[in-house]
């Protein structure tokens, strides 16, 4: 599946490199840009006046965000935000909010945890009223969200079809408190509540937010189930962003590898280029070979998270825990081997390797995925 | 992939199942223990044949000359093979993968003709490339080859070749024109091993093997007609064989590390030692196992690509020295682990049954033996070199 699109991706991505490097250096990336580009819309439907295209197109623009290190709601709005969405029973509500994100006109933030699991419950009083309440820190992108999608437990319609009799009270309220089935719930920003508060990370080329609910009251209609076993669908949203970050690291490593090897070409010292040193040059070697790996893991993870195959968790846990790690690496040695300048504020070499560091740790260490992988030797 | 290629290939794995239930000898494995060179030679002529009455010796040929498999094909092939734990090819190893390259892609109609059916019937060839004052400056090789009418007479030293006792015919690089900047002067040949004025000699190994070898050659006799390529191109020709050769190869073995290799590494894992403790229940285990895999994987993703790359001739610079590299060092990690997790007791295996692949499971030999990957064929240093030069367009080092 990967040739039939490539000429497609070749294209997608070459526009992608044009515009996002013209982006001046520290400045946020126009939202109305990528929505007018349609990339923030690549996965929705054409009915919703989406490109109907599949994460393999998606993936392509996240590892170019991550090649320029830009600033920008994609994770949470697109990476996150449309594969929750993709993931719940449609309904018109739902489709609009699709059609919002296509056209940049709502950004969305999604509050999962790194393992999919929720930070939210959802409870529900005698009288039948919903409320939310938990926190999720590190929510990607929330404080430049209008609108929240929470992965929450709890009640859900349809859990309790009956309504609680008079005597029964106990017995419903431990009813709805009991559930553990994931649901999404869909939080306007306007209402001032939850609350989210900035969480400023080493890194400015990312936007955190800790998301607070405290007995917030949501109504059935926010409440969205996820299609068939709604663990298996957010392990499929955890993958998903799992994935996102490896691709934004592998495009950190390509950025950082192109720099050095076109500074190392024109650098001079001894009389000569530093990349005819065998150090310099054995050091750009290591940075290609890991990257030729990484590229492998992240496109074979890819192709079975855009086609659902049953092995994408193995293949996401491999693309994330090598690549990130590889990342960190490749940024420190672009920073080495670009001597002095690369320890500048002004290089920008310490925005990549600051980004590739906490990709490293964002939805899963190394460590917890590869105990994922390990998970199969039993 | 579309259903019915999917089901050919599901019918094609069940017949090599089949194919490896009934001819893999259930036994080789002690049977090939220890045995003497000739012993060797022997049985793997003998799995030469059955593996090319099968049609599986050279799946990655040309269909007119015998074989023709795809891409898909040869995977499925080699993932079988790997696992029913079947002897691998190490005798014809550079007949059907160097020599052959060679012949398909320099070779005359003649040199064709009278080499690719005798490499089916048990042709043995050796590379006679380095020489002891040209290891990794190659191009810097003495030994001489003087015209002598529609002849050549060869004098100088080959080292480090490869089954060279065994070797019926030899690729040969020497020096034609000695005046030539060093790139410029040499040729390449088709040397029959049975001329007169070679001398072979073994030298013993790390690991205590035989196979490496010196060859002498004195007044040896080479007709103009086993010239390959151009005169004074030898080393253009060797080079656009060779180096494409050597990542088509690493198919095979990257398969064989991942069906074999790491599978066997994960059951050592599993076992019990004399007090009931599994390796595999320590988190630090698994956490290395788990790194180990993901680079496997990743290793024979690339090499599948480069397999794709190279029959559509769109290869990416360097590629194959990519793979060459990756492999020999990840193949140095994985036994090194395996030795690590052998214990003592992995270094109570003093054999290890020839004809395996290069991870036999006798851990600390294959740790050993690891070394004969990071250095010939253009060591590791040689390969960063080549893959920041060709690969990333370094500038190479002044003189």
């Amino acid at each position: 599946m990967a040739s039939e699109f490539s000429g497609f991706h070749d294209e997608l991505r070459a526009v992608a490199r044009a515009v996002l490097g013209a982006v001046p250096a520290d400045s946020p990336i126009d939202w109305e840009v990528v929505a007018g580009s349609g990339w923030a819309g690549l996965e929705v439907p054409e009915r919703l006046d989406g490109a109907g295209v599949t994460f393999a197109e998606v993936a392509v623009i996240l590892e170019e965000l991550g090649r320029c290190a830009a600033l920008s709601p994609y994770l949470g709005s697109v990476a996150l935000g449309i594969g929750a969405l993709s993931l719940v029973e449609p309904d018109a509500g739902r489709d609009g909010l699709l059609r919002s994100i296509a056209a940049g006109d709502t950004v969305v933030a999604v509050a999962v945890g790194e393992d999919g699991g929720a930070g939210f419950r959802v409870e529900r009083s005698v009288e039948g009223r919903l409320t939310l309440r938990g926190s999720m820190p590190f929510v990607a992108d929330a404080p430049v969200a209008q609108r929240l999608l929470l992965v929450a437990t709890g009640w859900a319609a349809g859990d309790d079809p009956a309504p609680p009799s008079p005597g029964g009270v106990a017995e419903a309220t431990t009813r709805g408190l009991a559930g553990d089935t994931p649901v999404l719930v869909e939080l306007n920003r306007s209402a001032a509540r939850p609350s989210i508060t900035d969480q400023p990370v080493l890194d400015a080329t990312r936007r955190f937010g800790i998301v607070v609910a405290d007995g917030v009251e949501v109504k059935q209609a926010q409440i969205r189930r996820f299609v068939g076993d709604p663990h298996v669908a957010t392990g499929r949203l955890r993958d998903r962003a799992t994935l996102a970050v490896a691709l934004d690291s592998l495009g950190i490593g390509e950025a950082m590898l192109a720099a050095t090897v076109a500074y190392a070409k024109v650098r001079e010292q001894f009389g000569r280029p530093i990349g005819s040193f065998q150090a310099v040059k054995h050091a750009c070697a290591d940075m290609l070979v890991q990257l030729t790996i990484a590229r492998e893991l992240c496109d074979a993870a890819v192709e079975r998270v855009a086609c659902d195959l049953p092995d994408a968790s193995a293949a996401v846990a491999m693309a994330k825990s090598y690549t990130c790690a590889a990342a960190v690496g490749i940024a420190g040695a672009a920073m080495q081997l670009h001597g002095g300048i690369g320890y500048t504020w002004e290089s920008g070499i310490h925005r990549f390797l600051k980004r590739a560091a906490l990709n490293r740790a964002l939805f899963g260490s190394a460590a917890e995925h590869r105990r994922r992988i390990a998970a199969r030797y039993r | 992939m579309d259903d019915t290629a999917r089901a050919d290939l599901d019918g094609f794995r069940a017949e090599v199942r089949r194919w490896c239930r009934e001819h893999v000898p259930a036994d080789w494995r002690g049977a090939e223990t220890g045995v003497s060179e000739a012993e060797f030679a022997a049985f793997q002529q003998h799995w030469f044949r059955e593996l090319r009455q099968a049609g599986y010796a050279v799946p990655h040929w040309p269909a007119e000359w015998g074989g023709g498999m795809s891409t898909a094909e040869q995977i499925v092939l080699y993932q079988e093979l790997a696992a029913h734990d079947a002897p691998r090819l190490v005798l014809a190893f550079v007949a059907i993968h160097h020599a052959a390259a060679t012949l398909l892609a320099a070779g005359t109609d003649d040199q064709r003709r009278r080499h690719l059916p005798a490499i089916l019937d048990g042709e043995i060839w050796v590379q006679g490339f380095s020489e002891p004052e040209a290891g990794s400056d190659l191009a810097s090789l003495r030994t001489s080859a003087r015209r002598d009418g529609h002849h050549f007479v060869v004098n100088g030293q080959k080292l480090w070749a490869s089954g060279g006792m065994h070797a019926d015919w030899c690729l040969l690089l020497a020096r034609t024109d000695p005046t030539a900047p060093k790139r410029a002067g040499i040729s390449y040949f088709l040397m029959d091993m049975r001329s007169p004025g070679v001398d072979v000699r073994p030298i013993r190994n790390a690991i205590g093997d035989s196979h490496f070898c010196e060859i002498f050659l004195d007044d040896v006799v080479i007709p103009e007609a086993n010239l390959i390529g151009p005169e004074n191109q030898g080393w253009q020709v060797a080079q656009a064989t060779l180096g494409a050769e050597r990542g088509l190869t690493m198919l095979e073995l990257s398969e064989r590390l991942g069906n074999a290799g790491f599978r066997w590494l994960v059951e050592a894992c599993r076992r019990a030692d004399a007090t009931g403790r599994r390796p595999i229940d320590d988190p630090v285990v698994q956490d290395r196992l788990a790194a180990l895999e993901t680079e496997v994987t990743g290793l024979r993703s690339l090499c599948r690509g480069l397999v794709e790359r190279h029959e559509a001739g769109t290869p990416r610079p360097a590629e194959a020295s990519v793979v060459k590299l990756f492999y020999s060092e990840l193949l140095q990690r994985l036994t090194d682990f395996g030795a690590e997790i052998g214990g003592l007791d992995a270094h109570t295996v003093l054999h290890k049954p020839m004809s395996s692949g290069w991870e036999s499971g006798a851990w600390m030999l294959d740790f050993i033996g690891s070394w004969e990957w990071t250095i010939p064929g253009g060591s590791s240093e040689i390969q960063r070199t080549i893959i920041g030069e060709r690969g990333l367009g370094l500038p190479r080092e002044p003189g």
